[in-house]
């Protein structure tokens, strides 16, 4: 399991990146983090929600409610022109920092 | 059946959010926590388990409101203002008091002498007209930085006229209060001398300040526009 720290600072990262693939919900974004990282990432309520209205805040996130099959309502978010230009520097920085880590830890994989 | 966006909205009281907003949060974390419960449910847990484990994923109730709190308000309200108004005001303040500083250490120190023979001071002009020209791109600066921050026209307008603002509220405030107690205080103020002081230290700077933001302003505007 990834300490918290560490996880704080891959959050935007990784919501940036699943939503990349199109609009989800909360619970879906949620779901498919913890799944696409085989747990290792999990997004609780606390810290998924002040995290999407701080992005969509920032204009790289837009929320829409949508009523599904069932006729609920939901809060879909997708990823905007400018969440997209961000996404791009984000995971060089990111891409940068694994690879500074793995000379300097040696660790294979980081 | 649990209400859960009864108790999203109870468990959320006492926050800045209102009306609406308060309704559409409360709304998307209910949800949020209802699939929850179902899921837990599916796996196998009795209700009151599944409740209780979807009801802790929000952890610490208080502090989960004022970070929703953050997130929707004030990070927008410091970041964008501090960005379009504060920053580049307080640059255009800081350059345009160190630059006027500069030229009186380092700038033009003519030696003027008197009829009799005598070393008088410069004139204040020496000083002041170079000042002023340099308000021009000090101006400019802090419009480019206001109008990059994505600040209205109005925010742009006091960012790049911060400069004279403590001067304007000297010479409007502070002049007149010393003029009407004249009696009382040492300086023989005269009120001529407050239409000079306005003049030389408020409108002649603000002006030179404008111009050189008004090109910036419009430039970006193009951009905008073109874009």
């Amino acid at each position: 399991m990834i300490g918290t720290g560490i996880k704080r600072g891959t959050a935007e990262l990784a919501v940036l990146s699943v939503l990349e693939d199109g609009p989800l919900h909360g619970y879906e974004m949620a779901r498919r983090i913890e799944g696409q990282t085989r747990g290792a990432l999990r997004f609780t309520l606390a810290s998924l929600y002040p995290l999407l209205y701080k992005l969509e805040k920032r204009g790289w996130v837009r929320g829409a409610w949508e009523t599904g099959a069932t006729g609920r309502r939901r809060r879909c978010y997708r990823l905007t022109a400018q969440g997209k230009k961000k996404l791009t520097p984000i995971r060089k920085e990111w891409a940068e920092l694994f690879r500074a880590l793995r000379r300097l830890t040696k660790v294979s994989n980081a | 059946m649990l209400d859960w966006e009864a108790l999203v909205r109870e468990k959320l009281a006492g926050n800045s959010l209102e009306g609406e907003e308060l309704r559409e949060v409360a709304e998307e974390l209910a949800g949020h926590l209802e699939e929850t419960f179902a899921q837990l449910r599916r796996e196998g847990l009795s209700e009151e388990a599944a409740a209780e484990r979807a009801l802790s994923e929000a952890k610490d109730w208080r502090s989960l409101r004022r970070r929703i709190q953050i997130a929707r308000h004030k990070e927008d309200v410091m970041t964008a203002r501090v960005k379009q108004v504060w920053l580049p005001g307080f640059l255009t303040l800081f350059l345009s008091l160190m630059l006027l500083m500069g030229i009186q250490f380092i700038g033009a120190k003519p030696f003027v002498v008197s009829p009799h023979g005598w070393r008088v001071m410069a004139p204040m002009a020496v000083i002041y007209v170079p000042w002023l020209l340099c308000l021009l791109p000090i101006g400019a600066m802090g419009a480019y930085l206001s109008v990059r921050a994505g600040a209205s026209r109005g925010g742009t307008f006091v960012s790049t006229l911060f400069p004279v603002l403590p001067y304007c509220v000297f010479f409007m405030v502070g002049f007149p209060v010393c003029v009407i107690l004249d009696d009382h205080v040492a300086h023989n103020v005269v009120l001529s001398a407050l239409w000079v002081g306005l003049i030389a230290w408020v409108v002649l700077p603000a002006t030179a300040l404008l111009a050189g933001a008004f090109p910036v302003r419009v430039l970006k505007s193009r951009c905008a526009a073109s874009a």
